[in-house]
């Protein structure tokens, strides 16, 4: 499942190269916004221009890296019937997908590895100030981006059309990792909010961890690994319930 | 003219058999409007809170911003809702379906543009309107009837920008170059680029984005002249080279249907 998730990414190589044309402008646009609106001012919400900037290189490299697929390959594979076929194989399901989506992200790092260099250029990069924290929370942040993703597109087996509710739940989930504005800039009940969601360590912790925005590095990890505990079981259970609804369509 | 009238009329004919056929799926569609809605509001959602620490992009506020996000995408949306079937040339012409439009007495591209409509455009233009009514009591400008019409002139002008770029690229499909990928980026870079003040991006970035591809001439441009950042001379530069695009992209698109070569099914 793993291979075939890789080999997926490598087929849709057009795909990959206008994704990384979209990360590069993205990036630019980002720094030209921050530059213009800090101005003269060294620091703003306990941020330095220059963290900000590496902090929002960052965080993007992050979203398009970790950006899951493995939501629309169900979808398609629950309305074509062919889920038939995962269900019949003896590994469990959602291991089955969760390895799919694992071996397409290594596939989406391989092709995003060139352009890492043009974007860190039209972005910013510092040294890190936490690079073990960075990677650790960073890593239990995929995790628990898989495990949403897996969630999003049990749904599917209920309703048997996704597409409206991933696309909603990208959007969202974008917004509050805080890829194009740090939690910290969040006004009052939007940052409590984004403070109670996950997504944050989809993209904001990790990349704060990094700039040295947050210190405390104990503290992310505990909620990260409760939240991957928690999510765990809501799986589980889900799972128990969803696979006794399958519908085989065209069966 | 009688012929001009008559295509219009079949135009919205087709269109509105496009729409029947896309209310079959009800639920769909609302949906369709709906995250085209969703869409952009997450995209201003970005400005608002940006704005909210700093009150000030490149000497604009935020009311003024709203105001340019509004018209850059009201224009994008009036482009896009009969520009949304023409994307799809790629398959028409590989299906030979563009064939069949061929065959029957009514201008091809008019038929390209009913074949299909484009729902999640009409969400663009919602969020568009909303923001244009609401940034434009906002902002300090004295509103009389000529400024009003000078908006919707300004509209429509950044309309045909984006449609002339969007035509032209589409109708080199028909010489069987793939130019998906590029109008894509094209569209991209209308959308991310041309909502902010040119001022923001500066030097060789700023001359590109209003010489090269004239992102600028879409909203920035109209938008600076109703909110006296601009001198008002500039008014109709932006409007004039909609009409001249488009007119040039009219024509490329006629040159390359003169060398059409079926499929062949």
């Amino acid at each position: 499942m793993m291979r075939i998730g890789f080999r997926l990414a490598l087929a849709y190589r057009s795909n990959i190269v206008m994704t990384c044309v979209t990360l590069v402008a993205q990036v630019f646009l980002l720094r030209m916004i921050w530059t213009s609106v800090y101005g003269a001012r060294p620091a703003a919400a306990g941020l330095t221009l220059d963290a900000l900037l590496a902090y929002l290189t960052l965080a993007n490299l992050q979203s398009f890296a970790t950006h899951t697929v493995v939501s629309r390959t169900i979808h398609e594979r629950i309305r074509s019937g062919t889920v038939f076929f995962d269900l019949a194989r003896p590994p469990g399901y959602l291991r089955q997908m969760a390895a799919f989506q694992v071996g397409n992200t290594f596939g989406g790092l391989l092709l995003l590895a060139p352009v890492v260099p043009v974007v860190l250029l039209v972005g910013s990069i510092t040294a890190p100030v936490n690079g073990p924290g960075y990677v650790v929370t960073l890593v239990l942040g995929y995790v628990i981006a898989v495990q949403l993703a897996l969630l999003i597109s049990l749904i599917g087996f209920w309703t048997m059309e996704i597409g409206a509710i991933s696309l909603l739940y990208r959007l969202v989930s974008q917004f509050f990792a805080g890829t194009m504005v740090p939690l910290a800039f969040f006004p009052g009940f939007l940052g409590v909010l984004a403070g109670a969601l996950p997504f944050q360590y989809l993209g904001y912790v990790p990349a704060a961890i990094y700039v040295g925005h947050i210190t405390d590095v104990a503290g992310p990890i505990m909620v990260e690994l409760a939240w991957i505990a928690g999510l765990w079981g809501l799986l589980a259970l889900t799972w128990s319930r969803a696979h006794r609804r399958v519908v085989i369509q065209g069966g | 003219m009688a012929e001009l009238a008559r295509s219009l009329r079949l135009y919205v004919l087709l269109q509105r058999a496009s729409a029947r056929s896309a209310m079959q799926y009800r639920l769909n569609s609302v949906i369709g409007v709906l995250s085209g809605a969703v869409w952009q509001g997450a995209g201003f959602a970005f400005i608002w809170v940006v704005m909210h620490t700093f009150p000030s992009l490149a000497g604009w506020g935020l009311a003024e911003i709203a105001f340019l996000y509004g018209l850059r995408l009201t224009a994008h949306a009036l482009a896009m809702i009969p520009m949304m079937s023409v994307h799809d040339i790629q398959w028409v012409v590989r299906n030979g379906e563009f064939d069949r439009f061929l065959l029957r007495p009514l201008n091809p591209l008019v038929q390209l543009m009913g074949n299909r409509v484009g729902l999640g455009q009409v969400g663009d233009l919602l969020v568009g309107v909303t923001l244009l009514a609401v940034a434009g009591g906002n902002v300090p400008v004295d509103w009389d009837a000529w400024l009003v019409a000078y908006c919707v002139v300004a509209v429509a002008g950044g309309a045909l920008i984006e449609a002339a770029f969007f035509l032209g690229l589409s109708s080199l499909s028909l010489r069987m170059v793939d130019t998906t990928a590029l109008r894509v980026f094209v569209d991209d870079v209308f959308s991310r680029f041309g909502s902010y003040p040119m001022k923001v991006f500066g030097g060789v970035t700023e001359w590109l984005l209003t010489f090269v591809l004239p992102v600028a001439f879409v909203a920035y441009v109209p938008s600076s002249v109703v909110l006296g950042k601009l001198d008002a001379s500039w008014a109709l530069a932006a409007p004039l080279l909609g009409v001249v695009l488009i007119a040039v992209a009219y024509l490329v698109w006629r040159r390359q249907l003169d060398h059409y070569q079926s499929a062949g099914h």
